[in-house]
């Protein structure tokens, strides 16, 4: 018997709808996991997802991207690749499994929302595959990590991490619990695929890919290829939602959680992948900045996507330029100065040469975050390398739970956004960050941060006790990644002076 | 005597750091400690003769070195601007 053509049924097998007779249309859409916007059922069944799949086709398509990714590693398995990575990559590999193997596998239980309690059969449609993609995506990235265990033991983070109290990793569970994991079907739907996956983590992989490739990491590349093309596709549910939403006159119930959502994961985005692609990229791999990638794909390609979709640029998309040329500068300082506090092995990146690339890219670099990794300098050169670590711990945002920094050296400007509330003073980077927490203060103000904790008493004040409380043995304290020989650049004056 | 946290940022500096202060302690006091722990650290020796002076974030004139923490009212995790004068 000849089979149908997919466009042939499609339409029709996915219209699940019903009308319940049992209960009553809340106790089977109960508000806090599905909030309809007030947007008649009628309106949500005309959600029409722009890439349609069976789900016969869709294991087929899964199974050929598993057997080529799993090829690629197979074929590579005996390679010495790990073993002579140098340490720039071998921190980029290390921070980016341990803080996206969990985030990813945790990501299928907001599709699993998604897929139970949206109101748009095609919506559920298509929360089911991205629910599958997640639980994908957690196992690949898991078990190509772990390849590297019997090298290195940091990459035991990439499954222990998400179970740990260390600052980093409370930073990003904040924010995806924020944007994915309490929030009702529709409003995690617009924010995870808006503000994550369209945004960044699609483009983001492609970029990455393409820089693992060219360092020779063919394994990882292809893994990362094979994740992409799912992001791609689940990244789209986000889409029709906001149509639908300002089509119906929820403009701006829209635009505020994409503004929240994005700007969550941009300071995530611009601390960890900045980091990656301006610090740990090998130089001799690296060709476009941050900004360069923010620029052309984020502040480009995303602005005009959500004005197509009906929405404005968000209120703070002027302020996102300046904080895409200073935020992660700081934080680089800091993850390097504390990083003892780091479970991987983090590097400067400040070479001579690598100065003249950041300020090509950044101009003031050097007047500015390069004037504290001159004293830093100065202190490795002489050997005081116990000056090279701050007695005082950094204070951190209230919300993004990252450092409160603002400009370093000879432009010096300090930033602190406040909010005083029952007898709390909270801190925050950005003002965007402090008008996320006055939108629902109720949501955020019981969150403490690290170093909250440390003066209210959850964390003792014995020398060891806050690398236990944030889950780290002594062995999984970090230390400089190239045992401070990158200073060997310094010591030619005349290379030190250009 | 009371111990109190305050988020200070030292002229220089990428950004605040948390120090514990007493609050009996005076601004000179409060600059001394913050500096002892950051300057030749993240932040360059400053000029000998250079005079360094306190403000809480945001306000407009500076306290006066002989304040303390106490008589100008610190909340825990203040935050202040040190900075040289001039």
């Amino acid at each position: 018997m000849a089979m149908l053509k997919m466009e042939e049924w499609y339409d029709l097998a996915r219209e699940t709808n019903w009308t319940p007779s049992y209960v009553t249309e809340d106790e089977l859409f109960p508000l806090p996991m599905s909030n309809n916007f007030d947007i008649p059922v009628s309106t949500w069944e005309s959600f029409d997802e722009p890439y349609k799949v069976s789900y016969r086709d869709y294991v087929k398509s899964q199974r050929d991207k598993d057997v080529g990714a799993y090829s690629v590693k197979a074929a590579l398995a005996r390679s010495d690749f790990f073993k002579k990575a140098s340490p720039h990559w071998k921190a980029l590999l290390a921070l980016h499994f341990s803080a996206v193997c969990w985030a990813e596998f945790h990501s299928a239980s907001a599709f699993g929302r998604m897929t139970r309690f949206s109101r748009s059969p095609g919506m559920r449609n298509m929360a089911t595959f991205g629910t599958l993609d997640e639980i994908r995506h957690g196992q690949i990235q898991i078990y190509f990590a772990y390849e590297f265990l019997k090298h290195d033991g940091v990459f035991d983070w990439c499954h222990k991490s998400s179970k740990t109290e260390n600052w980093i990793i409370i930073s990003l569970r904040h924010a995806l619990d924020d944007i994915a994991h309490t929030r009702d079907a529709t409003s995690a739907a617009i924010m995870l695929n808006m503000g994550l996956e369209q945004s960044f983590t699609n483009l983001q992989f492609v970029a990455l890919s393409a820089d693992a490739a060219k360092c020779g990491d063919h394994s990882f590349a292809t893994m990362l290829q094979s994740i992409q093309t799912d992001e791609a596709r689940h990244a789209q549910i986000g889409e029709p939602m906001v149509r639908i939403m300002c089509e119906n006159g929820k403009k701006a119930e829209a635009q505020q959680l994409v503004e929240i959502a994005f700007w969550r994961m941009w300071k995530q985005f611009s601390a960890l992948s900045g980091i990656g692609m301006d610090y740990y990229t090998p130089l001799e791999h690296r060709e476009n900045s941050l900004k360069d990638f923010m620029d052309e794909w984020v502040i480009g390609q995303f602005g005009r996507t959500i004005e197509a979709l009906g929405l404005d640029l968000p209120w703070y998309w002027d302020y996102l330029q300046y904080d895409i040329s200073t935020f992660h500068h700081a934080q680089q300082i800091g993850v390097y100065v504390y990083r003892a506090t780091q479970w991987w092995r983090p590097i400067a990146c400040v070479s001579p040469a690598e100065r003249e690339w950041l300020e090509s890219k950044y101009p003031g670099w050097n007047e500015t975050y390069g004037k504290c990794w001159d004293v830093v300098i100065e202190n490795i050169r002489n050997g005081d390398f116990e000056k090279t670590v701050p007695a005082p711990p950094p204070l951190i945002c209230n919300m993004c739970g990252l450092e409160v920094s603002g400009i370093a050296g000879d432009h010096w400007k300090s930033v602190d956004h406040q909010v005083e509330l029952d007898n709390r003073l909270y801190h925050f980077c950005s003002p965007v960050c402090k008008w996320i927490f006055e939108i629902e203060p109720s949501r955020y103000k019981g969150h403490a941060s690290i170093i909250d904790r440390c003066f209210d008493g959850t964390i003792g004040t014995g020398p060891d006790d806050f690398y236990e409380y944030m889950g780290h043995s002594f062995a999984e304290r970090g230390v400089d990644g190239y045992d401070y020989e990158w200073i060997d650049g310094y010591d030619t004056p005349q290379r030190a002076a250009e | 005597m009371v111990d109190i946290p305050v988020a200070c940022n030292i002229q220089g500096d990428y950004g605040f750091k948390v120090i514990v202060v007493d609050d009996e302690d005076t601004m000179t006091e409060v600059i001394r400690k913050a500096t002892e722990q950051i300057v030749g650290v993240l932040v360059k020796q400053f000029p000998p003769d250079a005079k360094l002076i306190a403000k809480i974030h945001g306000a407009d004139t500076p306290l006066p070195n002989t304040a303390t923490v106490k008589g100008e009212n610190f909340r825990q995790m203040e935050a202040i601007d040190i900075y040289q004068e001039g």
